[in-house]
């Protein structure tokens, strides 16, 4: 068997805070705004929508929707033009497809997807519908599945997180 | 954060389940998957204070009397046992209808994952899960002691709940 | 029990079925939660607007329909009794009933109530997209929950789900059948 030729690995020392397997340097400084304020947009489609507006207006303000600050996320935002992350909480039947396609088109790129709920992960309970999408993966790229029916809003708290995480270090890019 | 019979990650205690299918046929979503093959039973090989040094290699299965009619005693191997927390909706039929108290709420919530495929989880995971099960909540203080206990202490006269 | 005077709304339900069943030579069957009278086909839209009319069946909630396989459809419509409901002495209970007639499988067209209750509009849109139950007199019979392009009768019992067809039933494997039993 032919050697295969591995890159280099970086040492840890000199390995940028951000990096990941493709990191590029001038991505690294735009990404470490996302770091640390992810601007979050909600598609509510049914009753996860309830539990993402139960997240965004706890009270007091749960850390991660506070806003901008090391360890968070900013507050919902209203205006697509500055979302960056497209929630999509609820069943996406086929004809709300088009509609969350034309949503996500809308949104200036970089943009991630977090699919909230079993239904939009694989259709969840209406996975055998007639009408129904099995999941909104079939109609937008996403980045993060979060598993619940309705995922209580400490679930959607720990997806965003884990979106961000994967952002910082590289596991998804868009 | 977990609290008692919140509704959570589904966890299974392996030794009890005995892959009757219920909990798999009952599920609305058709989420769990198992995978099950039958073996015979085995005789069990009583522990004695000296054992033979020589393994025994040449083991028959139980078999039963000549002439019985009765048929090769058989037990169910678990190969295979998935949840797909993608499609479960967290109703519960499962861990109701299991006869044998297998499966358990662990009211974990915090497992979303980049990669769908990681949202089913098998055996090895959901055995994982029993570490957050609860403990059950606290018998009420007016009812009738459980049969366990009354037979323990001898109060058991077959006559109904006993106090 | 409600105090001697105060009528009670399940025997006013069950009363107001009779006088509707007397009124258009129906018949009363007790349903699960309210009384059921059933009407002929033809007599569909007179016996909704004689329900509304003359026994103050004004409010009508929904219209749908039952596929009973060889026994065609049956299309049913939820009335109600809303005025004098609530607290104080004047006060009438309220009285639902489900008013039920029975349409052929081939050809199945039913008058629209549409005349006697202009909310049935949507109510018939759907039945009809999802049943295929024509409403001769609707105003406009356009689709309404489906998508564009969408073919076939979702509710009729005959409809196949592609996605049940396409996955096995996990509950279908037997260990006992299984590779490797012994």
């Amino acid at each position: 068997m032919t050697g295969v030729d591995l890159p280099t690995p970086v040492p840890a020392e000199r390995r940028l805070p951000a990096a990941g397997p493709s990191a590029d340097p001038i991505r690294v400084w735009l990404d470490l705004d996302r770091r640390y304020h992810l601007s979050v947009y909600s598609l509510g489609l049914a009753c996860c929508a309830v539990e993402f507006v139960a997240l965004a207006n706890a009270s007091p303000p749960a850390a991660d929707m506070a806003g901008p600050d090391p360890s968070g996320v900013g507050p919902p935002t209203t205006g697509l033009e500055a979302a960056q992350v497209l929630v999509v909480a609820g069943t996406v039947t086929d004809k709300m497809a088009p509609l969350v396609r034309r949503v996500y088109e809308a949104m200036p790129e970089p943009r991630y997807v977090v699919s909230f709920g079993a239904c939009s992960d694989s259709g969840g309970p209406y996975w055998d519908s007639y009408s129904v999408a099995k999941g909104v993966g079939q109609i937008v790229p996403v980045d993060v599945y979060v598993p619940g029916c309705p995922p209580p809003p400490d679930a959607l708290a720990h997806g965003i997180r884990l979106l961000r995480d994967a952002i910082a270090d590289g596991t998804v890019t868009r | 954060m977990t609290v008692a019979r919140r509704r959570g990650v589904i966890a299974l205690l392996e030794e009890n389940c005995t892959s009757c299918m219920l909990c798999a046929r009952e599920c609305p979503d058709w989420c769990i998957f198992i995978e099950s093959h039958t073996e015979p039973v085995m005789p069990v090989m009583p522990v004695t204070p000296v054992m033979p040094v020589v393994p025994v290699t040449a083991v028959t299965p139980v078999t039963p009397p000549a002439g019985s009619g009765a048929r090769q005693r058989t037990r169910n191997v678990l190969d295979r046992f998935a949840i797909d927390y993608s499609l479960c909706m967290y109703c519960g039929i499962c861990v109701e209808v299991c006869p044998f108290d297998a499966l358990f709420w662990a009211g974990e919530v915090d497992y979303a994952q980049v990669d769908l495929r990681e949202l089913t989880h098998e055996r090895d995971r959901l055995a994982g899960w029993l570490a957050a099960v609860p403990p059950p909540p606290a018998a009420d203080p007016g009812a009738a002691e459980p049969g366990e206990l009354s037979t323990l202490r001898g109060r058991n006269t077959g006559a109904g709940p006993t106090r | 029990m409600t105090a001697p005077g105060r009528s009670d709304a399940a025997t006013d339900a069950a009363q107001c079925a009779r006088e509707l069943a007397v009124l258009c030579d129906g018949s009363v069957t007790a349903g699960f939660a309210e009384p059921i009278v059933d009407v002929a086909a033809d007599r569909w839209v007179q016996s909704l607007t004689l329900a509304r009319d003359r026994l103050g069946l004004g409010y009508f909630d929904w219209l749908s329909a039952v596929d009973e396989l060889d026994q065609g459809f049956s299309v049913l419509c939820h009335l109600a009794r809303v005025d004098l409901v609530g607290p104080g002495p004047q006060a009438r209970p309220l009285v639902h009933l489900l008013v039920r007639t029975a349409v052929p499988r081939d050809a199945a067209a039913l008058a629209s109530a549409t005349a006697v209750f202009s909310g049935a509009n949507w109510h018939e849109r759907e039945t009809w997209e999802m049943f295929g139950i024509d409403f001769p007199g609707h105003p406009a019979l356009l689709p309404l929950l489906l998508p564009d392009g969408f073919a076939g009768r979702p509710l009729r019992k005959d409809f196949e789900l592609s996605a049940r067809l396409a996955r096995p039933w996990p509950g279908a494997k037997d260990p006992a059948r299984a590779k490797g039993a012994r």
